[in-house]
């Protein structure tokens, strides 16, 4: 049960948050290749969101009518893109945000409960990250509370 | 456990195989084309424009035919594939290999073999890991169908060699025996 490493991307494809929590679990890279890698997998995710290869289902808009007895008219979900990437050393875990900002997390093949983790890297984002009011959006994230709260909670976990 | 489709890419990064199992009538939708279409008139007298071989063409007046669409999901599927497998291979080392992913609406399974053979398959997201499933396939159909056929080229360009009735019958009964 190790968390290797977590990686923020921002909604345009650029590496804003890159974190290494486990030594030995990845290869360590340049921050020349981080961006490159970043910069792919924000391709890749959008490339995979296309290749859904089955007709997304309408819900039925009887079945749910308003107040007024007039039917709400839903919209179906977008299709998602790459949410779990498997290999045989790891594990990628992608969450992305309604705004479009992608977290990703890397474990070792075992990890469970992995969308708990994000749930609370996403909440210490938003704590730390988004309700500091020196932090400019889109820009690489540079807050100490973040680091020091998101160190103790990982840390945590790979002592468990 | 639903099976959508199953590709084999070669070497030479080319689709040598391409199979679906979904009926028409489940297929995506196209997105509407929001390119307007070219004014009336301007085309005639374009030089570049009658210059254009048959096949564009055509492929202009039906923008996404069922068969274009196809030879597109194979390009972008080895695209994917291709850019995952490097990105795994540098974060994991040279000895990791990329196994699978998963979305909301389905689920890639991906094995590559020593000659670089790529083998893909799209499946709903409860499937279990189809590695096996597609080393069984390298194995069974592959190697005895069309590596053993002598009438088979060694390199399989735009598919020839693959596309025989065995290889095709013994693929299609191991997939619907899955299910």
């Amino acid at each position: 049960m190790t968390v290797f490493a977590l990686i923020i991307i921002n909604k345009a494809g650029g590496l804003i948050y890159n974190r290494t929590f486990h030594e030995g679990g990845l290869n360590k890279l340049s921050t020349n290749d981080y961006l490159v890698l970043a910069g792919t997998f924000h391709g890749v995710h959008a490339i995979t969101t296309r290749l859904n290869p089955v007709k997304i289902e309408r819900p039925s808009t009887a079945a749910s009518s308003g107040p007024g007895g007039a039917p709400i008219l839903t919209r179906p979900d977008p299709p998602s893109g790459l949410e779990v990437l498997e290999s045989e050393n790891f594990r990628l875990q992608c969450f992305t945000t309604l705004t479009g900002t992608k977290f990703l997390l890397f474990t070792d093949t075992t990890q469970a409960n992995i969308s708990v983790i994000m749930g609370r890297v996403y909440e210490m984002y938003s704590d730390y990250v988004m309700k500091n009011p020196f932090y400019q959006l889109e820009m690489p994230i540079r807050c100490d509370m973040f680091d020091r709260k998101l160190s103790s909670h990982i840390r945590e976990i790979n002592n468990k | 456990m639903v099976i959508y489709s199953f590709y084999i890419f070669d070497r030479h990064t080319e689709c040598i195989y391409s199979k679906s199992w979904i009926p028409p009538s489940e297929m995506p939708q196209p997105p509407p084309s929001t390119a307007p279409p070219p004014p009336p008139g301007t085309s005639h007298n374009d030089p570049k424009t009658t210059a254009l071989p048959d096949r564009t063409r055509s492929s202009q007046k039906h923008p996404r035919s069922a068969q274009t669409k196809a030879s597109d999901d194979a390009k972008l599927i080895f695209g994917t594939v291709f850019s995952l497998r490097n990105m795994v291979r540098k974060l994991g080392g040279d000895d990791d290999a990329f196994i699978s992913y998963r979305t909301a609406q389905y689920k890639l399974h991906y094995y590559e073999t020593a000659s670089c053979l790529r083998y893909v398959m799209l499946t709903d997201t409860t499937a279990p890991s189809m590695r096996n499933v597609l080393h069984q396939i390298y194995i069974n159909l592959w190697v005895e169908y069309v590596v053993k056929n002598p009438l088979s080229p060694v390199e399989h360009k735009g598919g020839v060699g693959v596309r025989n009735e065995l290889f095709e019958l013994g693929l299609d009964q191991f997939v619907r025996g899955l299910n």
